[in-house]
Parts: C-alpha cells; sequence; structure tokens
C-alpha cells in the first residue's frame, strides 16, 4: 500500500509549532516523520486513527456519542460555577466554541497558562 | 506595569546577537528552538550564524541547555525577583546593596557583566522558562523580566518572550483575549467576563472547591494538579474531551474521545511568538474532532431555558 505523505505539517507538541514536518502515513499510522525532534516524532507516533477507546463512556461505561453530549450539556447546564479548562492542545476553533460555551453555561473559563 | 515588548521568532533568528534563556532548558524541552529559531540559524544581520551570538543560560542547575550556553549562570532558587530588579537598578546605573546580592548565588561582578551586555547588544532577547515563571515569586517574576526587557529599551533593542510548553497553550490565551478581553481565568457567571488569577484560576477553584461541574479539554488534570484537586474532581460531574482514555477520564463521569489535534483534527494553533500556523493532519479519526463536539454540547445546552438573558454578540455564528 503507498503511503500518503503531507509535506509541511505543523505539529503542536510544544510551543514551537514547528511546521516544516514531513508525515508518512498509512491508513492508520504514521509510519515516518521527517525533521521532527525526538519529541514531536513520539507525538506523531503515538497518536494513531485506530479505534483504540469507545466512542465515550458514561459513569465509566461505553455509552453513544448522542447519550454523551446530552449528560455533558446536562451536567454543565445544572452546575451553578461550571468550570472549563484545559484549551492548550485544541485548535482555537475548538477554543472559541468552549468560550461560547462557558459563557451559555455561566461558568469559568480557564488554561493552562494559570498554573 | 504592564505590556510585553517582543517580536516574532523570525526577527530573533534574523537580528538577536544577544539570546538570554532564564528558567528554561530549551536542549530538552523545545529541542529544535536552538537550531530552528534562534541560536545557530544565519539571519540577515547575523551572517555567521552562533559565531555572530552570544548566549547566556539563567537557571538554578546546569542541565544540558548549559551545554551551549557561552555563559552559564548558576543561581540559588528562588532568586530570581532578586537577580531581576538587581539587573534593572545596575542597568540603569543605580546604587545596589552588595551584601544582599551574594545571596542570589551570582557576584556582583557576574550581574555588572551581564547588565553590560545587556545594554551593548544590538539586538537581545530573553526568553523565560517556569523556572522562572512558576516558582517562588510567579507572575511578579514575569513582569520583573518585562520591565527589565522595557526598560533596556533606553539603551538597545530588546525583547522577551515566554517560552511555552503545550502546543497551543499561546492560542487559548489569544483567542480568549480577544473574545473576553483578557488572556486566562476568565469568570462568565454574571454574564459578562471577570478577570481574577487566585480566585478564577483552576487549581484555586478546584482545591477550595468552588466550582461544580468541570469541562475538561485536551488535558490532564487527574494526573498533574494537586490531591485535593483532584479529589474536587472526583466528587463533581467532570466531562473530559480527549483522544485517549486518561487518568481525569477514569474519575469522570463523562468522556468523549475526540480526533488528536494536528494529527487526524485541522485547525489553527499559536506558536509561541503569536504566529497562528494552520494543521495538515496527516490522518483520518473514527472520532470527531474536539470543536465538532464542543459546539455540540453548547447546542444542547442552548436548547434548555436560559438561566439569564443571553447575549448574542459572543456566539460564533458558523
Amino acid at each position: 500500500m503507498s503511503l500518503n505523505i503531507v509535506q509541511h505539517a505543523t505539529c503542536t507538541f510544544c510551543g514551537c509549532v514547528c511546521d516544516d514536518i514531513e508525515l508518512h502515513a498509512d491508513a492508520e499510522k504514521i509510519v515516518k516523520t521527517k525533521h521532527a525532534c525526538s519529541l514531536g516524532e513520539a507525538w506523531f507516533r503515538n497518536h494513531t486513527a485506530e479505534r483504540l477507546y469507545p466512542e465515550a463512556l458514561v459513569d465509566g461505561q461505553p455509552a453513544t456519542l448522542d447519550t454523551a453530549i446530552d449528560t455533558a450539556a446536562d451536567h454543565l447546564y445544572k452546575a451553578h460555577m461550571p468550570l472549563v479548562y484545559g484549551l492548550s492542545n485544541i485548535t482555537c476553533e475548538a477554543q472559541r466554541e468552549a468560550i461560547s460555551l462557558a459563557e451559555l453555561a455561566g461558568g469559568v473559563i480557564d488554561s493552562h497558562t494559570s498554573l | 506595569m504592564g505590556g510585553k515588548v517582543t517580536c516574532t521568532l523570525g526577527e530573533i533568528k534574523n537580528r538577536a546577537d544577544f539570546i538570554v534563556y532564564w528558567g528554561g532548558n530549551p536542549a530538552e524541552c523545545h529541542p529544535r528552538h536552538f537550531t530552528k529559531y534562534t541560536l545557530t540559524q544565519k539571519g540577515k544581520f547575523v551572517p555567521n550564524g552562533r559565531k555572530d551570538r552570544t548566549m547566556v543560560l539563567v537557571d538554578i542547575r546546569e542541565t544540558p541547555s548549559a551545554r551551549a550556553a557561552d555563559i552559564f549562570l548558576q543561581i540559588k532558587p528562588g532568586k530570581d525577583f532578586e537577580i531581576l530588579t538587581t539587573l534593572r537598578a545596575l542597568v540603569k546605573g543605580h546604587r545596589v546593596n552588595e551584601a544582599s546580592v551574594a545571596e542570589t548565588g551570582l557576584s556582583i561582578e557576574q550581574l555588572r557583566d551581564l547588565a553590560d551586555r545587556m545594554k551593548q547588544a544590538r539586538f537581545g532577547v530573553i526568553f523565560f522558562g517556569m523556572g522562572l515563571s512558576m516558582t517562588r515569586g510567579k507572575h511578579m517574576n514575569s513582569a520583573a523580566v518585562l520591565m527589565l526587557a522595557a526598560e533596556l529599551n533606553a539603551f538597545t533593542k530588546f525583547v522577551t518572550m515566554p517560552m511555552r510548553g503545550h502546543g497551543n497553550v499561546t492560542g487559548s490565551d489569544m483567542v480568549m483575549r480577544w473574545s473576553t478581553g483578557y488572556p486566562f481565568g476568565v469568570s462568565l457567571c454574571r454574564g459578562y467576563p471577570r478577570f481574577n488569577p487566585g480566585e478564577f484560576s483552576t487549581v484555586d477553584l478546584l482545591v477550595r472547591g468552588d466550582v461544580d461541574a468541570a469541562l475538561v479539554l485536551g488535558a490532564d488534570p487527574g494526573a498533574t494538579m494537586p490531591q485535593p484537586g483532584i479529589d474536587h474532581l472526583a466528587r463533581i460531574p467532570t466531562i473530559v474531551l480527549d483522544p485517549k482514555v486518561t487518568h481525569t477520564s477514569r474519575l469522570a463521569r463523562v468522556h468523549i474521545t475526540t480526533a488528536a489535534t494536528g494529527i487526524s483534527a485541522p485547525g489553527t494553533v499559536y506558536r509561541m511568538d503569536e504566529i497562528p500556523l494552520p494543521l495538515r493532519p496527516a490522518l483520518v479519526s473514527p472520532y470527531p474532532t474536539d470543536e465538532e463536539v464542543i459546539r455540540r454540547i453548547r447546542e444542547a445546552v442552548a436548547k434548555k431555558p436560559a438561566w439569564a438573558q443571553r447575549p448574542a454578540a459572543m456566539a460564533p455564528t458558523n
């Protein structure tokens, strides 16, 4: 099977965000990286497109995505002061959604910056 | 107090002839920082690369980064603020108390030499890491380093830049700044943004037990927080979005598996110098992206009766 080669891929492991990485990937795994450092290479090889985990867990049990989303929305809606935390390993587009959700739920939003 | 004199990594590559790393270990934590952005690159105004640049490392122990440095200054733990304020005084030619300098681990001669080199640089930069900003003094240390660099601009061109750890932590500062006005620790509980680190910062909220639900996005506080904070996350309904089942997922009520940012999820991330870069994912994930899941949770919450009058201004329009 031929490998999918991505030029100028961006590594999001650390704050350097190197955007000159070459990735060689099959359908499920990145099998080769060029120009990445040891941390970046481990990052790219550590995440695959395999289905290793259930799509969602509710109270520790496998659940459908729809159920998990409804349960999550219930918890956040019922809370007086929900916290939205993290944000450092997700895209800006997702961060924008998270801020909107925090506003809607009347919560607090914070990132790794405050640690 | 406030304000950061900074620039892009491209300017540092092309111009910086004096580079200070303070409380950071780029050789192990940002391995390509020296070679891609700062030290060894040949730049327009530093044509000989490494030969045209002087590097100083300030840290409490001799890390592998010290091998790359021309000058290594080993300081006593928790004395960053004292050293920075002494440097500010020396730069301005003020008198300093030599007896109190001794307890920093450096001699007055070493500090004078550093202050002189800073003033004589054509283009200087201080990169500061968590060894400065997360130890005794915390944000006051960051403020002191920003002030030092700002004041050096009376003599030469000098900038600072924090060495950010996580891939898009800069992005979260940026997106929160442009949408709420503040970079982190923002409360929207009253329907408008309020900023107060210490009150609205995660560790404090969790340790005090202030919050009654948590949505954790691409983070694993269950592995990194102080134990009372972890205990509180286990007590309240916690929701985790992550490409893997993490420590936090195990104590959470809801875990949703998402595509990995940059590997199987597209989007934009900010580099540490606040330059946005597009992602080019190489894989197609069987899982939805964080963006999609958060949007769907928001839409599900939006269908419920409003707890307060809803402002429309901040809601994304797409």
